[in-house]
């Protein structure tokens, strides 16, 4: 298993960002439901015939459903809305940063999972589809009607994607 | 800020905690062994509640499994050699010394199909067995020909059996399972003049059996899919039956078998980086488009790509594929535009990556670690229509004209 613990300790701290997007921020949520994945990973690695990272991916983005799932719906665990910066520089990004995790915490779960394959983890639209199970189609209308999503929630800090 | 930058903005500072290796290591093995002993567990009670009895388990219990191979009669033009099934069996259990996992080769191997092929007799076989990892009894299946096992699979839960086994000269016999399902073969995909390939299928005949014997070189390029209905002359969408040389080496991050570059490089000035851009390279695309072949074997991709817009605003992927070249080209809205196909690729040949774009766009020409065209470009470089020669140097060196 020496190939396994190898992909643990390469990895992990990438499919965490992916899965703290995932959980709309909540860090605990995040590094929990990721032992959860690389642990039951353990017992099926040789028998993972796709890559191991996009086994990965699949199973934060299910993991992190079920979890929204079972807070029936509620936000998870949105960050403190902190006052805005008058001047721009480090605590503008820094609220950016804030701002983003906090919209998508507030998107659907599959919207949100769009966005972050899409954006974060530079996933195509099939390989999204793939990921998430779902179609080409779905991804397409998840992502537009998401950006369109996080532009009303972002409002004063509009983001770009051109 | 972008998106992405923001996203990325967000996580930069998220590390996972001092442990987290360990812990998930040990957690897994502790999950693997209780799962084990719960299914161990349940599969006694019910056993117990069946025969009315406590059942303990001992290491002289026989090794059973649920697969009516096991006691189904052999069948196969060769079923009733026992000169052949002797002499295969001979061979299963002489390769029985340490197979990883496999601690438990007690149970009796059955052969369930014996037939002849070009490449010889070959056997089928199926075998309970018990591995390290957990106490129920698998189902080992696997094929002897040319006096060897030709692969072997442990049938894990709720994993599909692959079925598939291919051997002889040139890898060119093939001994398939049906498996209750159609399995449709093609070979010889035939490209027309507008670019576009197509196939002929064939369903196998097993004479009832349940397995097929097909040969046909590797380079008639066979595909075989397991189906309820024919797949269409233009229809490369389906999943392919994959035998044990189609897998990639064991493990994760190997070096891809074709030219072997890994990374994506732009081939024009204008790199711009929208979302568009990242969904446009899709081999989904291509082969919906009838470009693009069936990709079996886990090496049929490269692992690098060339991004360029063109001058006539649309962008292209050009990549690597069943050892040729290709062009996805896409609109600037990001919807696909049309595939082209280029040429072959030789490893160790100058320029072994060049696709001609349609339209009169020029040729995009790659080769990984030189310096291309008269800009001296590292890596590709799209050469205008109507050029002859490109110029491909070391980043400190001379340089060479290649005829294009």
């Amino acid at each position: 298993m020496q190939d396994f613990e190898d992909f643990v300790a390469l990895r992990s701290q990438a499919l965490l960002r992916t899965a703290y997007l995932l959980c709309g921020g909540d860090k605990g949520a995040a590094e929990d439901i990721l032992q959860d994945v690389l642990m039951s990973m353990y017992g099926k690695w040789r028998r993972i015939r796709t890559s191991p990272e996009a086994y990965a991916r699949t199973a934060l983005a299910n993991a992190a459903a079920n979890r929204w799932r079972r807070r029936s719906r509620k936000p998870e665990a949105p960050l403190e809305l902190g006052a805005v910066p008058t001047s721009r520089g480090h605590e503008q990004q820094v609220v950016d940063a804030d701002s983003v995790v906090r919209a998508l915490g507030q998107l659907p779960r599959k919207m949100r999972a769009v966005l972050v394959l899409r954006f974060f983890d530079d996933l195509s639209e099939a390989e999204t589809a793939r990921t998430l199970g779902c179609g080409i189609g779905t991804v397409k209308s998840q992502t537009s009607r998401g950006l369109a999503r996080m532009r009303e929630l972002m409002g004063e800090q509009v983001l770009t994607w051109n | 800020m972008e998106l992405k930058e923001a996203m990325e903005a967000a996580t930069a500072d998220l590390d996972v905690r001092p442990g987290f290796v360990g812990d998930v290591m040990a957690g897994g093995r502790r999950r693997h062994t209780r799962k084990l002993l719960s299914v161990t567990a349940a599969i006694a009670l019910v056993a117990g509640v069946i025969t009315g009895v406590v059942l303990t388990r001992h290491p002289s219990d026989p090794l059973l499994t649920h697969d009516e191979r096991l006691t189904a009669a052999t069948s196969g033009d060769l079923a009733s050699s026992r000169t052949d099934i002797e002499q295969a069996l001979r061979v299963w259990q002489s390769t029985q010394k340490a197979p990883d996992r496999i601690t438990d080769f007690s149970a009796p191997a059955h052969v369930f199909w014996a037939g002849r092929t070009p490449s010889g007799p070959a056997v089928l076989i199926v075998q309970p067995v018990r591995v390290a990892s957990t106490p129920t009894p698998m189902t080992l299946v696997g094929l002897v020909a040319t006096n060897e096992v030709v692969d072997r699979e442990l049938l894990l839960d709720g994993e599909r059996e692959r079925g598939i086994y291919r051997f002889g000269a040139d890898q060119s016999t093939n001994v398939v399972l049906t498996l209750r399902r159609t399995v449709y073969w093609s070979q010889q995909p035939v490209r027309g003049e507008d670019g576009r390939l197509s196939r002929k299928w064939w369903a196998l005949e097993t004479g009832g059996t349940g397995v097929a014997v097909v040969s046909t070189p590797q380079e008639n390029k066979p595909v075989f899919v397991r189906s309820d209905t024919q797949p269409a002359d233009d229809d490369f969408l389906q999943e392919p039956l994959m035998a044990k040389q189609d897998y990639g080496p064991e493990g994760a991050f190997k070096p891809h078998t074709g030219l072997g570059w890994n990374d994506s490089v732009w081939a024009s000035d204008k790199q711009d980086e929208h979302p568009q851009t990242k969904s446009m390279f899709s081999l989904r695309d291509m082969q919906r488009a009838g470009v693009l072949d069936y990709l079996v074997a886990d090496g049929a991709f490269g692992q690098w790509q060339v991004r360029a817009w063109l001058p006539d605003g649309r962008f292209a992927s050009v990549f690597e594929a069943n050892g040729e070249t290709y062009a996805a080209i896409y609109r600037a809205n990001g919807t696909f535009s049309q595939g082209v196909a280029g040429s072959r690729t030789s490893k160790g040949a100058r320029l072994p990556a060049r696709v001609r774009l349609p339209d009169d766009l020029g040729t995009v020409v790659a080769d990984f670690g030189f310096r291309i065209g008269p800009d001296r470009r590292p890596d590709a470089w799209i050469a205008p229509a109507g050029t002859t020669s490109v110029a491909v140097g070391l980043a400190d060196g001379d340089s060479v004209q290649v005829p294009i």
